[in-house]
């Protein structure tokens, strides 16, 4: 009798798990099959045929969907959602599944065979505000699969060094990702745990991954390849903000036609002199030559005095070290401070337009200019034609393979942890699936910026060894104020062949 | 004959020397010793110093640090604008002081005269660099010059400067010799000004009665006489201004031609500590030979009384 009921319930448990599946696996209806013409791509698709150009996930994954479920009719399945062949027959879903396929794609959790009661260790840097948010990301995963986080909060290297020797903690949160090179025999695939590499663009990929082995998962990012301005003085002279580098080229000249001073590029920072004039050039480089370009300006393999560095240090220079294009032309670029550049473009009345600075920027517009609103009187705009971005990222790399590791893992690489991520407003996450789920207008802007990216940088300053850091920003205030370019570029060249060695 | 009790064992002085000999094994020796090691060995400090050398560039064997330290393009401007200290700030300092020593003895308020001219010296070297940089602010746009200076110049009616970062470098070297002298100065006008009134009235009343001008009396009498101790307070300047840092590192971080050695030995301290280990030798190797002339000097003048 016992027997007899087990099998009973065996048979329920299989019959239901089976049909779960050929539910799932139910051709998908398609509305319109579309062969990929040039320059399509799937957010273009779903703005046309979905009425919104944020639901292409529903696209990309019902395609997919239905390639398995019919090879011969779509013989190709979409890989990476930025990457679509001509030629492809593309299965665009109808309505009414892709509206269903949105509501309900965020929101499975899965245990991945956790139990309740089980325990991760994890350690990362934040704290305070930022601890809290992280919290608010991980609580549905807590929730829903009773697990218990135990964190552990140091910006130090060396805990994390300790730690990795004794007892390693089950999943680290790092703002680098010098850890993989460190822990590379002792650090676990990720995609083997259960993380779907789909869900990131395949530069992160590559950046995460030692010998084909995917180690580090990016979880946050910020980006500061932006431009502050003021909406109300754009409006006021009937300027547009710029979407390509030949419209923001334009709009310079167009500044200078009136009179007015487009920036404000003031470096000076005591000892740190230079760094401001590092990410602007950083950003030009980012533009004319692209995020592989500055990663080897980074690693040594291209030489600093190279042609394309030049390129970038004569556009950096054209406008710098002129008064009609900077405040103060080449004396106010290396003698104002970096902060009272800011303030230049929102005083009243304004001395320039722009000014290229990251993300705080907005907080010090606000703190001494109190009366000036986000949005209307002070906001930002991605730089324009930029082919990769510049920022900061943390990764998630996991010591420990245990169920509850397993799950945290799979929960903030799956599209539900991505964007419970966005919504929490933890700055961004590189997480595809994070899109759309923004509610703070700054990230919105910013994510937009991200997921158009061809490649993500790291401050070529913070990321370069001190000596030639030094150099660099040697150079720069060294060409700014009248030194020879080629033997300012020379000097660097020489420091970053000598740190690099 | 002598009572026992009046013998020293030859263990009792080096008893009596013990304290200050660990101390100075300590903090003196033992880190010298270090130093110079360290300066051997490749640019991090960690290696054989042949690590650093390419094939078919110069190399110099153990003494690669003091290739570097020695050729590269920014030490050598270090090592000339710390010869500029030398040659034109020491001088300045100096003269500065014995003109406010002199001068001071001439007026009724000579205590406070010589107490505000002392002043600086309890500001610190850091303070004094950021005071100063408000001194010589430039204000680039439209805004007002806050600076004292450039407030004056404009007043004026003229264009204001930039002080520190000026693209002809002896600009920026001037302003940076003129924060040295203002904090210096105090020093060198006390110890001056002790030493003149050192000078026996009798000789300068005798000089008088035979007619001398105060200038003559100034230039043939009292002159001659602190000699010695300009000596000291120079050689004392010198040292201090080879090891000059805070100033520069606070007010240009070595930029726009005003680098100094002390400061690329701190840029290097981190990273490259075999190189910085390198420049601090050397540091103490140019200022031995005045150490040791200051020794010299004060030999003689013990074996003169």
């Amino acid at each position: 009798m016992k027997k007899l009921l087990s099998l009973t319930l065996l048979t329920i448990l299989l019959l239901t798990f089976v049909s779960g599946t050929a539910s799932a696996e139910d051709p998908v209806t398609c509305q319109e099959e579309v062969v990929v013409q040039k320059d399509d791509w799937l957010s273009k698709y779903a703005n046309k045929y979905l009425g919104n150009g944020r639901a292409w996930p529903a696209i990309f994954h019902l395609h997919n969907r239905a390639a398995e479920a019919n090879p011969d009719k779509f013989p190709d399945k979409i890989e990476n959602p930025d990457l679509i062949e001509v030629g492809w027959t593309i299965c665009i879903p109808a309505a009414e599944d892709a509206t269903s396929f949105l509501a309900t794609y965020t929101e499975g959790i899965d245990c991945v065979g956790a139990a309740s009661g089980d325990q991760v260790s994890v350690l990362y840097q934040w704290s305070g505000a930022e601890e809290e948010k992280f919290n608010t990301v991980v609580k549905p995963l807590v929730d829903a699969c009773g697990i218990k986080i135990v964190a552990q909060s140091s910006r130090d290297d060396a805990v994390l060094d300790t730690k990795a020797k004794s007892t390693p903690p089950d999943v680290v949160f790092w703002p680098k990702i010098a850890p993989l090179t460190l822990y590379t025999n002792q650090l676990r695939d990720l995609g083997e745990l259960g993380a779907d590499p789909a869900n990131y663009a395949p530069y992160w990929q590559n950046m995460g991954s030692v010998g084909g082995r995917w180690l580090a998962a990016p979880v946050k990012a910020d980006i500061k390849t932006i431009i502050w301005y003021s909406p109300a003085n754009f409006e006021l002279f009937g300027y547009t903000v710029p979407t390509t580098w030949a419209e923001l080229d334009a709009l310079v000249e167009k500044m200078v036609a009136d009179g007015n001073v487009p920036w404000s590029m003031g470096m000076e920072s005591g000892p740190a002199t230079g760094w401001t004039g590092s990410d602007f050039i950083q950003d030009l480089l980012l533009v004319q030559q692209g995020p592989w370009y500055v990663l080897d300006v980074i690693s040594g393999k291209v030489a600093y005095n190279d042609a394309g560095v030049k390129a970038a240090y004569e556009t950096y220079g054209k406008w710098a070290k002129d008064e009609a294009y900077t405040v103060g032309g080449a004396t106010g670029t290396v003698s104002t401070s970096f902060l009272d550049a800011i303030h230049k473009v929102f005083s009243d009345p304004p001395e320039a337009m722009m000014v290229k600075q990251s993300g705080f920027a907005g907080g010090e517009i606000a703190s001494q200019y109190p009366d000036l609103v986000y949005g209307t009187d002070y906001d930002f705009f991605a730089v324009p034609g930029a082919l990769g971005v510049q920022g900061g990222a943390d990764f998630m790399m996991a010591f420990s393979d245990s169920s509850a590791a397993k799950a945290l893992v799979v929960y903030l690489t799956s599209p539900k942890g991505a964007a419970e991520w966005a919504k929490a407003g933890f700055d961004l996450s590189p997480n595809r699936m994070a899109l759309g789920h923004y509610a703070d207008t700054a990230l919105v802007k910013k994510s937009i910026a991200l997921a158009g990216a061809a490649g993500f940088t790291p401050d070529i300053g913070d990321t370069i060894p001190a000596p030639f850091g030094e150099a660099e920003w040697k150079a720069i205030v060294d060409y700014v104020n009248g030194a020879d370019l080629g033997a300012a570029l020379d000097a660097a060249a020489a420091a970053q062949a000598d740190a690099l060695k | 004959m002598v009572p026992k009790i009046m013998k020293q064992g030859t263990l009792t002085p080096w008893l009596y020397l013990s304290a200050a000999l660990i101390i100075m094994l300590l903090f003196i020796v033992y880190p010298t010793i270090r130093t110079v090691t360290l300066s051997f060995r490749d640019k991090r400090g960690t290696q054989p110093a042949t690590v650093d050398c390419d094939s078919g560039e110069p190399c110099w064997g153990v003494f690669e640090n003091y290739r570097y330290a020695l050729t590269n393009p920014e030490m050598l401007q270090a090592l000339r604008n710390n010869a500029l200290w030398v040659l034109l700030m020491v001088p300045g300092t100096v003269g500065a002081g014995l003109t406010f020593a002199v001068l001071a003895d001439q007026v009724r308020y000579e205590r406070l005269a010589k107490t505000i001219v002392f002043l600086p010296m309890a500001v610190s070297f850091v303070g004094a660099g950021v005071i100063w940089k408000f001194v010589y602010y430039l204000e680039s746009g439209k805004g007002a010059q806050i600076g004292v200076l450039n407030a004056i110049i404009t007043g004026l009616g003229g264009k204001p400067v930039a002080w520190l970062t000026n693209s002809n470098w002896m600009v920026n070297s001037i302003s940076l010799w003129i924060v040295g002298i203002w904090l210096w100065a105090g020093f060198c006008m006390t110890v001056l000004s002790a030493a003149l009134r050192a000078v026996p009235v009798e000789i300068v009343e005798a000089s008088r009665v035979d007619g001398a001008s105060e200038w003559q009396i100034f230039w043939r009498i009292m002159f001659p006489l602190i000699l010695p101790t300009i000596t000291v307070v120079t050689t004392t300047m010198i040292i201090n201004v080879l090891k000059v840092f805070d100033i520069v590192f606070v007010m240009t971080n070595g930029l726009n031609g005003t680098e100094v050695i002390a400061n690329r030995m701190f840029k290097f301290i981190v990273t490259n500590q075999g190189r910085s280990m390198a420049i601090a030798v050397l540091l103490i190797v140019l200022t031995i030979p005045i150490m040791v002339f200051n020794v010299r000097r004060f030999r003689e003048q013990e074996m003169m009384r």
